[in-house]
């Protein structure tokens, strides 16, 4: 397996950025929001492969810790006059926090019962929006971070410069990701995934492995909830729902869970099978039931063949797992 | 006092509700140690027929038995055509304990989408001879009513009969083995796929039976499990997985627990209380009320 | 004079521009986006699938039933009108990508009728950034008519907090002396219409604040006739969605408290086809409840609209159930066609907003309030009329066929009006000739 150096995967990401970049001036808007959203369920992804592929703990709950990164980022904005790359560090840290809170309450459960609570997380979290007036309610907040700052010289109109943010954070967060994935915190990581009871032996503390597991997969979160508020220009409970939640599952089992690189597949697969289906639907034509639903039979079946026939995710070369 | 009684009462009647659709999860999971979420989607469709037995039989008692065949037919099929195969190429990767999860998420929607392209995104009225207005006593009429009695008494019914099934049975032992060890099963001679498609079935039947018994207190649509399955999973997880008295125990957890909070605190937690309560009984038994505490690997 | 063939080349050259500038001038101007020689095209988002979709998924197919039929008879200046539905399934996430494709991709002229609050925020800053023109969104949150922050947006339902303090003069008139309890959801949609409840002056004895969707679990509406009870209330108001609703009718029905306590339902809750529908066996909890609505009950045989939308629906509609949802959608649409002729026969989106602002108070529409838009005001209906849900669900006049009594007022503090309604006759056949 090819080992690459933390300094040829940073010359790496930077060829990639700049190609992305070039090619950023060149793809229409309609593109460019879905490239934004596919570079932010990427980092969404990433944060549950830290978590699931690696550390081996179960989440339903990630679009609760995107909602509070994305809230926290948002009320920085509004509240404390910060401006957006700051606010994105808030969301991450309070995503960080809660990440940590959740992770020494999880660190003893197991499997399902860890899925359970997360679950309720997931349903129980938005709807506090309701409680705190600061949290804007049912209608949500919305917020404008605007377009491209005058000191860089071009032109960007706002979905482009989303682009360009969305990506240049996800190339940021993976280059990270994949160094500290390479490290002794990965290798403990995946010893405590596979036999909890033979790392402990080994002496790896097990407990706190986990709760860092946690703490970085939920920042990691954190920072996707923020980047998704910015592309959305509003936070609101309707935005972060169960659904949600499975939906970051079901792109990291479509990477391949323990695959970080997979994880750009996984997002480009989530953007693209809505407007597959769609086009599929609207193509066959149909009764006004039919038509409606039958985006969702597409993704249903489309899903179900994908975790059966690959699921272990994109076949990549050179990988072990 | 009367609030009091009456709080609990309501809590009784919905928490027989939870206690349902846990029952099917629980019995999923004591087979094949899956987390089904496609029990919601089961559930809705064999509802879905029920509904439509209901209207050509105009007898609501004979609609039940099809809910369940159905329910019992499907949770079946989707087992051997998709949970078993999967089953089989994950076995041993890092995918192996949540690719079932997504590939139970994708027959949830799948079904779905089915039910509302042929019965429409519409609300059905499932109508059964039992009223859904409380019994009176003396002058004041309780929040609990006939249908309310049925739930409690199905709940019973199913509790029993499967914890029997599973004590008592051959078939039932042969479930265990082949959920706990396969390998060791089928070297015994048990059959293990099966049983495990039994297994899948007789979840299949519990949740037609959370269906058929619950939809007539609302309504039908095919989203109208979806919160239930929800609130089932987390009184599952309450009860401990391994137990089907803790599956029905959970669901009153959570069902007095939500009343309790509703009226003494407000509404605005109601969502939050799933976690709360959660939480409150996961950090004194990680495992739930009566799972077991072993190293049995989840 | 010696013409040298320089100055002759220069006259002909300057001629030719001459001719060329006139003959360009006359040429069309380059055509809007969305409009064609022969079509306009519009879009709209609501939830088809999904838990919010029951009802609201009706109203797109009923507006194209409208549209078919205006296109039948000539289209809006000679152009048909085509209408893109999208799925959104009320996500806001959802509803801002659709809206993506129906701008950048389908390329519509603007948006009509889409629905839900949040979901019309995610998508405010893509128009506002494009002044595409958002008609007639189907919410009442009141913020919406803020012309600064929504330049290009039109709401046509009237304010929660209108309808409250409507509700709070009705009740002043009618239900003096009786222990009147509130219960609302507890957000910008509730308070709202706290707001307008404080403006008018009402008291309550019990005020119930429940959380979005906390109505579907099964504890909750037991537990608001319990507080109801133990406040001796008599009569209580459901400011809340129509599950709530039918949730709140359920559980009094089921309590025996059937007409002990008198319901009176906000006008977002209080489609009686709907609630109906979600009763099924417990219908009867409806009985003399009393609805606000600003439209004609949908079961008005006398009223001329109700019995034109009928019709469309019968011939444009392939056998839907006519409802409040293909009510308010046709109205809707009518209103549409009337801006869209309004707007000119080279319709841009800037000249259909000023058509709107300029003569949208002068249309013909379904509704018994009059339509208040300005260039000073995108607030379009202003009252509400309160009636009794008959057996079929639907809400009947206390006036008798025909009759409605209108209160209407505004969202601040102004005086709420009450009067006979009054409404222009409709068009011939409901085509309109503006």
């Amino acid at each position: 397996m090819k080992h690459k150096s933390p300094l040829q995967r940073l010359a790496l990401s930077f060829v990639l950025g700049a190609l992305l970049l070039f090619a950023s001036g060149h793809i229409d808007e309609l593109r460019a929001y879905q490239g934004a959203q596919a570079a932010i369920f990427a980092i969404a992804i990433a944060s549950i492969v830290l978590l699931t592929g690696y550390s081996g703990q179960i989440s339903l709950g990630h679009g609760a810790l995107m909602a509070i990164g994305g809230y926290a980022s948002v009320i920085a904005q509004l509240h404390w006059h910060l401006p957006y790359p700051l606010a994105f560090i808030v969301g991450t840290a309070i995503g960080a926090l809660a990440g940590f809170i959740l992770g020494i309450t999880a660190a003893r459960l197991r499997g399902p019962y860890l899925a359970g609570t997360t679950l309720a997380l997931a349903v129980g979290l938005p709807s506090l929006a309701n409680q705190f007036k600061i949290l804007g309610g049912e209608q949500g907040i919305t917020v404008d971070v605007g377009t491209a700052p005058t000191w860089i010289g071009k032109e960007f109109s706002q979905y482009r410069w989303f682009f360009w943010v969305a990506v240049t954070v996800a190339l940021a967060v993976f280059w990270l990701l994949r160094n500290l994935l390479s490290t002794r915190y990965g290798r403990r990581w995946r010893a405590v995934r596979s036999n909890p009871t033979a790392a402990a032996l080994s002496g790896i503390d097990v407990g706190r492995a986990k709760v860092l597991a946690f703490t970085l997969s939920s920042a990691v979160a954190g920072l996707a909830g923020s980047l998704f508020a910015m592309l959305l220009g509003l936070v609101a409970p309707l935005v972060f729902t169960l659904t949600l939640s499975f939906t970051l599952v079901t792109g990291a089992v479509l990477a391949g869970v323990s695959n970080l690189g997979g994880s750009i597949v996984g997002a480009v697969v989530l953007v693209a099978i809505p407007e597959l289906s769609g086009s599929i639907a609207s193509r066959l034509g149909g009764s006004e039931k039919v038509t409606s639903n039958l985006p969702g039979v597409i993704t249903g079946v489309l899903l179900i063949l994908t975790v059966l026939f690959a699921p272990n995710g994109p076949k990549l070369p050179h990988r072990k797992r | 006092m009367a609030i009091f009684f009456n709080t609990i009462l309501i809590g009784l009647s919905s928490g027989a509700i939870y206690s349902l659709m846990s029952l099917a999860l629980v019995l999923v999971w004591r087979s094949t140690r899956v987390v089904n979420f496609a029990v919601a989607g089961q559930a809705i469709l064999s509802t879905y027929l029920g509904y439509e037995a209901m209207n050509r039989l105009h007898n609501y008692w004979l609609s039940l038995p099809v809910a369940v065949i159905a329910g019992a037919l499907i949770s079946a099929l989707v087992e051997a055509l998709v949970m078993r195969p999967l089953a089989k190429r994950t076995k041993g990767t890092p995918v192996e304990a949540i690719a079932p999860v997504i590939a139970t998420l994708g027959v949830l929607g799948l079904i779905r989408s089915l039910a509302g392209m042929i019965w429409g995104n519409t609300f059905l009225q499932y109508t059964s001879p039992l009223s859904s207005k409380g019994f009176t006593i003396g002058h004041t009429t309780i929040p609990f009513s006939p249908q309310n009695a049925a739930i409690v008494i199905g709940s019973v019914v199913v509790l029993t009969i499967f914890a029997a099934i599973f004590k008592f049975t051959r078939l039932g032992l042969s479930l265990r083995a082949a959920s706990f060890q396969p390998e060791i099963s089928r070297l015994s001679g048990v059959r293990v796929d099966r049983v495990r498609t039994i297994g899948w079935a007789f979840a299949g039947a519990a949740g037609a039976v959370a269906g058929a018994l619950v939809t007539p207190t609302m309504f039908l649509s095919p989203n109208s499990l979806d919160l239930l399955l929800v609130t089932g999973f987390v009184a599952a997880v309450i009860g401990g997985l391994e137990s089907l008295i803790g599956a029905v125990v959970g669901g009153l957890v959570l069902g007095l627990g939500f009343a309790f909070i509703l009226q003494y605190i407000g509404s605005s937690i109601i969502f939050s209380a799933a976690f709360l309560i959660l939480i409150a009984v996961l950090l004194i038994r990680p495992q739930g009320f009566f799972g077991a505490r072993s190293s049995r690997e989840a | 004079m010696l013409a040298s063939r320089r100055t002759k080349g220069g006259i002909f050259a300057a001629a030719t521009i001459a001719v060329a500038a006139l003959v360009a001038s006359a040429l069309p101007a380059h055509a809007e986006t969305g409009v064609t020689s022969s079509t306009i095209k519009l879009g709209i988002t609501v939830p088809l699938t999904g838990a919010a979709a029951p009802g609201y998924n009706k109203i797109p197919g009923a507006m194209k039933a409208y549209f078919d039929y205006v296109n039948a008879n000539g289209g809006v200046n000679g152009r048909k009108i085509q209408l893109v539905v999208k799925d959104d399934g009320y996500s806001p996430a959802t509803t801002l990508s659709v809206t993506n494709d129906l701008i950048l991709k389908d390329k519509v002229f603007a948006l009509v009728g889409t629905l839900g609050t949040a979901n019309n925020e995610a998508t405010t800053r893509l128009i506002n950034s494009k002044s595409v023109p958002r008609l007639f969104v189907n919410t009442g949150f009141s913020g919406f008519a803020d012309m600064k922050k929504y330049p290009t947006t039109f709401p046509l339902f009237p304010s929660y907090a209108t309808e409250a303090k409507a509700m709070g003069k009705y009740l002043a008139e009618n239900f003096a002396g009786k222990k009147v309890a509130l219960i609302y959801q507890d957000d910008d949609f509730g308070l709202d219409a706290i707001k307008g409840f404080t403006t008018a002056g009402t008291s309550f004895v019990a005020k119930i604040p429940y959380s979005a969707f906390s109505q579907v679990d099964p504890t909750t509406a037991p537990k608001w006739v319990t507080a109801l009870v133990a406040a001796q209330a008599d009569t209580v108001i459901m400011f809340g969605v129509t599950s709530a609703t039918a949730v709140l009718a359920g559980a009094i029905y089921k309590a025996g408290l059937l007409g002990k306590i008198q319901m009176i339902l906000g006008s977002v809750g209080s489609d009686g086809t709907t609630l109906k529908g979600l009763l099924g066996p417990l219908a009867p909890a409806l009985a003399g409840t009393i609805s606000a609505s600003f439209l004609p009950s949908a079961s008005d045989a006398t009223d001329e609209y109700i019995t034109l939308f009928k019709s469309i629906n019968a011939q444009y509609n392939a056998g839907a159930v006519f409802d409040n949802n293909i009510l308010t959608g046709m109205n809707t649409a009518m209103m549409t066609v009337q801006a869209l002729r309004a707007a000119g026969t080279s319709p841009t989106r800037a000249s259909l907003i000023k058509a709107i602002e300029t003569k949208g108070s002068t249309w013909a529409s379904a509704s018994l309030s009059p339509i208040l838009y300005s260039a000073t005001s995108h607030v379009g209906y202003t009252g509400y009329w309160f009636g009794k849900l008959g057996a079929d669900g639907n809400a009947v006049s206390a006036d008798g066929p025909g009759k409605y009594t209108l209160y209407s007022t505004d969202s601040g503090n102004g005086p709420v009006v009450k009067a006979a309604a009054t409404r222009p006759a409709m068009p011939a056949k409901g085509l309109p000739t503006n």
